[in-house]
């Protein structure tokens, strides 16, 4: 463990310094966002004939694929992410405080990959706003996708609040050694702020965790985005009550990865090793492990409830996914991961950080697979699996691919903008470190932080 | 499902022993309603009469119950003079489908019929082998569920020939893009049942469902269903394309446009301009676009053509479809499911008469030919005025009663030259003379007509071409006389065919004469074996809930079934079967594999 004491300085250090590698990365990601939107053009102006879709059936293919797979991995670890955080703002989990609001970032990010999927996906995006909103009080009633997009934009809203009243408090007191340059930022985003308000606020922040760790399981990754496929009988590859839990395992799971990959970035890009310290990592390694292992145990319910003696339609399909070498991959790469992070917890000296980022990114990629090939798999054995032409065909052409690059280079270009504005790292976690987190009122505390300063 | 031998009925066991606890919670003697329940059940199967099953019963039936109420009593009375129709068709006139229904049901009707009644009511849970009661129980479809009308067809499986006529039909007539199949022909086979006897074919339009699942989670209301006629159909200027109604259809009958359709709707419009239709084939009677092929980024499927329903083609066209239309056997009927007057529910109710009303139509010998074979025999007409020939051709029997001397010259309707002809065809044909070069039989043709002199030909020559003349008139004759003679023996002819539908159309005496078909029991065996038995109906995929409005007859495919070629490729009709095919042709870095 370091024994730097992390300061205000410390979290201000991104905000005020730029360098040739961040020019790089900045170049980079946005090249990669900059290759895709050519790409979106060329779609937008050849028609969805372009990706490796077709019409399942007679059309021998999948409707959907990669985009909506890519679209709930995004959602997934957006969804993770304000999980994460309000639980560690809720059970006052304040190991993690450190890296709570690169969680919400993810979210933030994650969340806008997502939405940019929903457009690309779609034949004509340009109706969006006029035929979704013009008819949202009679399909708000039934449709899964209307669902989906309410909760997606309710929680961009949501946590976006809660980014925005956290920062408030940090803006304020870090103001004077923020840039001057981004001012009009800062005067909007501390409008109206009073000292008052940090109680309020802290209160508002607790309820709004309470409020998302309650909804989780229904809202978020535990019930809407599910229930998208969950609740089609046609597809017994989807039509299950277990989607929900599954999905939400993976959600978690992806995130939690997420935030090691991130946190890990700006820990080696920052030098802050005493702020996001190992004891961190090797905390979210373990819920990591956690959640992994109630992954596994889900697909085995599905495994063996869809293979023992189940229906036809549902057997065809399990049995149909569990010989896939992607699917079996996929478990092997969380597997793997999952045994990993026991012996490192038996023994502590398997555990490095380096270790720590390749479980992340093997789970990440395990939950990717599996997303795509759930969607793609559906299609594959519905229950009227009659046509010659189904089981289909379908690989991801080109472009599809290149959306993966294109958004995680977009996910990358928020937190590189985010950081160069705001501090990614909470003052209330360096006070936290720092051991001055009085057990008096927070307000207190933070008052005489600032007089300190000032 | 636990189809055991010893369970006398089709649901099993299970559902046996369901039955009997439901009894056992009635007043009345279980041992004789389960009794009774067996021989119902022998009495669906055909091994027991309506009417024998009736008296078995009735005395105690009459002590336990106090009144006989079982449908049978028709059955029993009417025995004799009708012979169609099963235990199964009489419980109908039992309304009911609540658990509280079936109760009260089943002290009225007495309770053996009434465990053949439940088979017929347990439809909606059970899988097609379970309703052997309920398969011959067409009328339970289309129960009228709301007044309004309901657009939908009834496809008779067992008819279809796998000609594809209506898929390209379709085709044309909303100028849909390669692989863009709305309508959609297969064969398929079961994996280890028995494919070589029945037809297992089917005929796949949108189902147009009542309870449309992919109305039901489209986001934007594209997907909707017409207040006025019940179709379910896509607004294109509304839909985003998010293809969600693909993926929650069951049936696989939504077709995306990927790409830009090869039809403009510029020329869709010439089309319809050049037709004279009353619109553009593409907005419908409420100005919004529902119809033909959908523009570049929208979904599209089977429309059951609004523009035809709306009248926009003309009084003729509307209540048709063009897979209707173009269909030679008509299997396909198009119409409302909610009437029971309409073509669909008129086919159902009588499936066999129907089928072979449209296959008797325009064949021979019927009715009239076989009356006119017998005013031949009976000298009442002249071979020459005959209509109907089995074996023989007018102008050859024309030409060989002139040689006889039976016609006189002025009574010839043949020029010359025909006549000269037609005789060289009668000669030629002979075996005798299969040797004669073409010359030698113009002189033979000539002696007969008498334009030559005897001498001019060998007369073993002339005494076969007059055999041959001969010939003519003697098969003519015993043509006529072998129509009369299938006709008395029975066999299965149009003429029997149509006396058959006559004769159960409530005519009084349809028959020509009294060896054709004179009594109702033989006429149904008739129609049955002309036109196939009454096979069972079904709806696709019917416990998904989606309440589609196809009614088939035939074969319903298992769940394993899978496609096989059928007798036309989608090729021959220069469609394209696989719509990825043409698709992947688009897609960039086409990687030529599969995940
Ligand atoms: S078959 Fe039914 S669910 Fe499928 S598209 Fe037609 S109406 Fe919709
Ligand atoms: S593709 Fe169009 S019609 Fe289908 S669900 Fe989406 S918006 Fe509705």
């Amino acid at each position: 463990m370091s024994t730097k004491t992390p300061s205000e300085a410390d979290i201000l250090r991104p905000v005020n310094n730029v360098s040739k590698k961040y020019f790089m990365l900045f170049g980079a990601a946005a090249l990669a966002l900059g290759a895709f939107l050519v790409a979106w053009m060329y779609q937008l102006a050849n028609g969805m004939a372009v990706t490796g879709l077709s019409d399942w059936g007679s059309g021998g293919g999948v409707t959907w694929g990669l985009y909506i797979g890519a679209f709930i991995w995004w959602v997934g670890i957006a969804h993770g992410g304000i999980i994460l955080s309000a639980a560690v703002r809720l059970l006052d989990m304040d190991r993690y405080m450190p890296v709570a609001r690169l969680a919400e970032l993810l979210t933030i990010a994650g969340l806008s990959a997502a939405g940019f999927y929903i457009l690309v996906h779609m034949g004509r995006p340009d109706r969006m706003v006029t035929s979704v909103l013009g008819h949202y009080h009679i399909t708000v009633n039934n449709s899964p996708l209307v669902w989906d997009v309410t909760v997606i934009t309710a929680y961009f809203v949501l946590t976006a609040t809660y980014l925005a009243l956290t920062l408030r408090y940090d803006i304020t007191r870090l103001r004077d050694q923020l840039p001057d340059h981004f001012e009009p930022f800062y005067k909007v985003m501390t409008l109206g702020y009073t000292k008052d308000e940090d109680e309020v606020v802290e209160r508002m922040v607790w309820w709004l965790a309470l409020a998302i760790i309650i909804m989780a399981p229904l809202l978020l990754h535990g019930g809407v985005i599910p229930w998208l496929f969950a609740v089609l009988p046609g597809m017994p590859g989807w039509f299950s009550a277990v989607q929900g839990p599954q999905f939400l395992t993976i959600a978690l799971t992806s995130a939690i990865s997420g935030v090691i990959i991130v946190a890990a970035a700006f820990r080696r890009a920052y030098d802050w090793d005493h702020i996001m310290t190992d004891d961190v990592f090797r905390g979210l390694l373990l819920w990591l492990g956690f959640f992994s292992l109630l992954f596994l145990w889900l697909q085995l319910q599905q495994n063996v409830v869809g293979l023992f003696k189940a229906p036809v339609n549902v057997g065809v399909a399990q049995q149909a996914t569990l010989a896939h070498p992607l699917y079996q991959l996929s478990m092997g790469l969380v597997f793997l991961t999952l045994a990993f992070i026991f012996a490192q917890t038996i023994r502590p000296s398997l555990f490095s950080r380096t270790r720590a980022i390749v479980a992340a990114f093997a789970v990440l990629t395990g939950t990717l697979i599996e997303k795509i090939l759930f969607v793609v798999e559906g299609f594959f054995h519905p229950t009227f699996e009659i046509y010659a032409a189904t089981p289909g065909e379908y690989f991801p052409s080109a472009i599809e691919w290149l959306s993966l690059v294109g958004t995680t280079g977009l996910v990358v270009l928020i937190f590189l903008v985010v950081s160069k504005l705001v501090p990614v790292v909470e003052l209330h976690a360096v006070e936290h470190l720092r051991g001055d987190h009085g057990h008096g009122h927070d307000t207190d505390e933070s008052e005489t932080t600032k007089e300190v300063k000032a | 499902m636990s189809t055991d031998d010893e369970s006398f009925h089709p649901l099993g066991n299970e559902w046996e022993g369901e039955l009997e606890e439901m009894l056992d919670d009635t007043e009345y003697d279980s041992d004789l309603g389960m009794k009774m329940a067996q021989d119902a059940m022998r009495v669906t199967k055909g091994e027991l009469s309506e009417a024998e099953f009736h008296e078995m019963y009735h005395d105690d039936v009459m002590e336990e119950f106090g009144v006989d109420d079982r449908p049978t009593e028709a059955a029993y009375e009417q025995a004799q003079e009708e012979q169609k129709g099963t235990a199964t068709r009489m419980l109908e006139a039992f309304e009911g489908d609540g658990e509280e229904s079936r109760r009260e049901t089943m002290k009225k009707m007495g309770v053996g019929a009434a465990a053949v009644g439940l088979g017929a009511w347990g439809t909606v849970d059970d899988g097609p082998e379970a309703n052997l009661a309920a398969a011959d129980d067409h009328s339970s479809y289309g129960k009228v569920e709301n007044d309004g009308t309901q657009l939908g067809m009834v496809i008779d499986l067992e008819r279809c020939d796998g000609c594809l006529s209506c898929v390209a039909a379709c085709q044309e007539e909303n100028q849909t893009d390669q692989g863009v199949n709305w309508m959609y022909v297969l064969d398929y086979e079961e994996p280890d049942g028995d494919n070589s006897g029945s037809r297992n074919r089917l005929v796949r339009p949108c189902q147009h469902c009542t309870d449309a699942p992919c109305e039901k989670v489209c986001p934007t209301t594209a997907r909707h269903t017409r207040d006025k006629d019940g179709l379910v159909l896509t607004d294109y200027d509304v839909c985003i394309g998010c293809r969600y109604c693909q993926v929650a259809c069951p049936y696989g009958v939504n077709y995306f446009q990927w790409d830009e359709p090869s039809v403009s709707t510029d020329e869709i419009k010439q089309t319809a301009d050049d037709m004279g239709m009353d619109g553009d084939h593409m907005t419908d009677h409420r100005d919004r676009w529902v119809d033909s092929r959908a523009p570049r980024g929208v979904m599209s499927k089977c429309t059951m053509c609004p523009t035809r329903q709306d009248g926009h083609m003309g009084d003729e066209k509307v209540g048709t479809t063009a897979c209707e239309d173009a269909c030679p056997p008509e299997a396909i009927n198009f119409g409302d499911m909610n009437d029971p007057e309409s073509k669909p529910q008129q086919y159902l109710t009588n499936v066999v008469q129907t089928r072979a009303e449209r296959m008797v139509d325009g064949q021979s010998p019927n009715r009239e030919n076989v009356q006119e074979s017998y005013n031949f025999l009976e000298g009442d007409v002249e071979l020459l005025e005959m209509e109907y020939l089995e074996d023989g051709d007018h102008d050859e029997i024309q030409a060989a009663l002139f040689i006889q001397g039976e016609l006189a010259e002025s009574e010839l309707t043949l020029e010359d030259e025909e006549l000269r002809e037609v005789v060289i065809d009668i000669i030629g044909d002979a075996d005798a003379l299969a040797e004669l070069e073409d010359e030698e039989l113009g002189t033979l043709a000539d002696v007969l007509l008498g334009d030559a002199s005897e001498g001019d030909v060998d007369s073993d020559d002339l005494d076969a071409a007059n055999t041959a003349i001969d010939a003519v008139i003697t098969d003519a004759e015993e043509g006529v006389q072998a129509v009369v003679d299938r006709y008395e023996s029975r066999e299965i002819t149009p003429a029997e065919v149509e006396e058959s539908l006559a004769l159960l159309d409530g005519e009084e005496e349809p028959w020509v004469s009294e060896a054709g078909i004179t009594d109702e029991g033989s006429a149904q065996n008739v129609l049955e074996a002309y036109a196939g038995g009454e096979a069972s109906t079904f709806k696709l995929l019917e416990d998904v809930g989606t309440n589609p409005n196809v009614t088939y007859i035939g074969n319903e495919p298992g769940p394993e079934a899978e496609q096989v070629e059928g007798p036309v490729a989608y090729s021959d009709i220069g469609g394209t079967d696989n719509r990825k095919d043409v698709l992947d042709e688009k897609t960039v870095g086409d990687a030529g594999v599969s995940l």
